[in-house]
């Protein structure tokens, strides 16, 4: 049907896949820190490729599994994730305590130590809470943050600027915003809001945007990207094909904690421009979201188990993957070739 | 079944004179302008011709028209959507005899259906002809009606003339869902671009595209189709952002926008039909002045 398109321009560091689609302004990671910059530029940069946000593992009384949690995170980093960023939704963050959640951060800093990159998804039911985690992340020496357009309030376009506006201003670090309309009754930042945020904060360097729909990013990526080149365009749930061409440069991962290999295939594929490599890629890829995201992560959990890497239940009010659902979950992986491709264990 | 590609689709606007009729000299016109600046087929009348606005009886007239005066130049798709199901199939089945190539139907209008209405009132109007059927998915026109993979797939098992869907959700789960299930079952099974936010859908595997922006920018969109069908998808980046600019400004006032752009680029059609309102003058001067912003406008064809 197409004809491949190869795609020039790659730096190729430690067996990791970079490509510069956005100009000289964009350096890989690794080469930033090594130069020792800390200028904006090098901040929004660090921030690309399929990055990885662990699950929180729990003991079965639903407690924090501290041992486990620093094996999922040493997982990560081995297997080639450019970045961590803790905890998402994915990660359980609402059904945290905020002391749990400084904990398990601390953690992720410490276990990492600077091999990558780690941010602090601050999203939380209270502002006040948010701003509190959101500090806390500058003390222990996170990376930057994540967070969210405020949850249940259905805030106007002003509230959202202000509350960002607050956030940049309390911390120096990077700050990435994350736009979910679909899962916020509609609430999403819009092209002209991300002009204005950019325009006002110099910390304000990037955006996960997962309304996973080309007209909504494509108002945000041109509006961020014309005022701030190496702003950084991410997408949830790894959909590369789609984001990549529009100005991306990069996704959270749902499924890594599976498939690391899967996720660093799909992001050459299509930095590199092999569309249909990526395209066969990011289907099957796009086949493990919709394994995992009916009662996700409780089958995300599930599938870890079969992995050889448990992590324990998941806290109500989300439900535990029961056996009959992990048998379900190894039969798809079996069938999508996940258990021959994939490490096993830690 | 024969593997109709239609390529680069535009959507003709509906040209109407001063009583409000069709006006057909300026609709031979128009079709004319679209098969000498880049179409590969037409397709109408879209929502973007405003289809619902015309009686049963117009609708055959506009189709019989558009197939003769294109003949032997350009293939013509029969939008048939109705809210009626038996409506819509004879709209088809119209079509057909009249030598339409394909026709396209979107969900009924109005009445929210479930995913079984859905089911029954796509089969009837696919089951009325054997030329390729299309089902247009536009959730934001349709009141958050949806066509899924799971009703692609049932679709794909009772009519052997399914050929595709044209999609304008622009929603990057289900393309790839769809494109995944349908093409496993029929590997000929086509995703179109309902809109010119091409790169995307063409990066998941479209292959063809639905412009009513053409009318306006023909060689913009020309362009990008082009360069998506090549698969140069970074290369298609800033034309992308050049027309979804175009896209933005004209979007909100729908076909009454579409048209005063069309005179803004000496194209006149005249107004849209009640209910729908022309653009007032501050609205139009609105329009005018973020048209005059978009560089990339210099480069199409002003007049016929």
């Amino acid at each position: 049907m197409h004809a491949t398109q190869a795609f020039p321009i790659r730096v190729v560091d430690a067996g990791v896949l970079w490509l510069n689609p956005l100009g000289p302004s964009s350096v890989p990671p690794t080469l930033a820190s090594q130069a020792g910059h800390q200028d904006r530029t090098t901040m929004a940069a660090k921030f690309r490729g399929v990055m990885q946000s662990p699950v929180t593992p729990l003991k079965e009384d639903f407690s924090l599994d501290l041992a486990t949690f620093e094996r999922v995170l040493d997982f990560h980093v081995r297997t080639g994730a450019p970045a961590i960023s803790w905890p998402h939704h994915k990660g359980e963050s609402l059904n945290l305590t905020i002391a749990e959640r400084k904990l398990f951060a601390e953690a992720a800093v410490k276990v990492v130590a600077g091999r990558v990159p780690v941010t602090i998804h601050v999203s939380a039911l209270a502002v006040e809470d948010t701003m509190e985690l959101a500090r806390h992340a500058q003390t222990i020496g996170a990376d930057g943050i994540l967070a969210i357009t405020p949850y249940f309030w259905t805030p106007s376009l002003e509230a959202i600027h202000a509350y960002f506006v607050r956030l940049c201003g309390a911390i120096d670090l990077p700050v990435l915003s994350y736009n979910s309309p679909s899962y916020l009754a509609g609430v999403e930042i819009t092209g002209e809001l991300m002009s204005r945020l950019i325009q006002r904060l110099p910390n304000f360097v990037g955006v996960k945007e997962a309304s996973f729909n080309s007209e909504k990013f494509l108002e945000i990526s041109r509006a961020a990207l014309a005022l701030r080149p190496d702003f950084a365009m991410l997408t949830g749930v790894e959909f590369l094909l789609p984001s990549v061409p529009l100005g991306g440069v990069g996704s959270y991962s749902a499924a890594g904690s599976i498939c690391p290999n899967l996720c660093a295939q799909l992001y050459a594929a299509c930095t590199a421009g092999e569309w249909r490599r990526a395209r066969e890629l990011q289907f099957k890829m796009t086949r493990l979201w919709h394994l995992f995201r009916d009662q996700y992560p409780s089958s995300l959990k599930g599938g870890m188990v079969i992995m050889g890497r448990p992590v324990g239940p998941t806290r109500p009010p989300l439900p535990t993957a029961t056996p009959e659902r992990q048998a379900y979950i190894r039969a798809q992986l079996e069938d999508l070739g996940i258990l021959d491709s994939e490490p096993h264990g830690w | 079944m024969q593997a109709f590609r239609p390529g680069l689709v535009h959507t003709p606007v509906t040209p109407f004179g001063r009583d409000n009729s069709i006006d057909f000299d300026v609709l031979a016109t128009l079709i004319d302008f679209h098969a000498r600046n880049g179409a590969d087929a037409l397709a109408l009348p879209m929502h973007a011709g405003e289809s619902v606005s015309l009686s049963e009886e117009e609708k055959r007239e506009l189709i019989a028209f558009a197939v003769e005066r294109a003949r032997g130049r350009l293939p013509v798709i029969a939008h048939v959507s109705n809210a009626g199901t038996a409506l819509a199939a004879a709209l088809a089945e119209a079509a057909q005899a009249i030598g339409a190539a394909a026709v396209v139907a979107t969900t009924p209008y109005y009445w929210t259906p479930p995913p079984a209405m859905l089911l029954k009132h796509f089969h009837q109007i696919g089951a009325a002809v054997e030329i390729p059927f299309f089902v247009h998915n536009a959730p934001e026109e349709m009141a958050g009606t949806k066509i899924t993979a799971e009703l692609a797939l049932k679709l794909i098992d009772q009519l052997p003339n399914f050929a595709g869907i044209v999609d304008a959700s622009l929603d990057w789960q289900f393309m790839i869902e769809l494109m995944t299930d349908a093409t496993r079952v029929r590997p000929a099974f086509q995703l179109l671009s309902g809109t010119e936010h091409m790169v995307s859908a063409g990066a998941i595997g479209a292959t063809g595209t639905f412009s009513s922006l053409a009318a306006i920018a023909p060689r913009l969109v020309r362009r990008l189709h082009d360069l998506c069908r090549d698969e140069k998808y970074f290369e298609a980046r800033p034309t992308q952002e050049e027309i979804a600019a175009l896209r933005q400004s004209i979007k909100a006032s729908g076909p009454a926008g579409l048209k005063a752009a069309m005179r803004h680029m000496g194209r006149d059609c005249g107004e849209p039909r009640p209910p729908l309102l022309a653009l007032d003058a501050s609205a139009q001067q609105a329009l005018r002045a973020a048209l005059a912003a978009l560089p990339a406008l210099g480069g199409e064809p002003r007049g016929w």
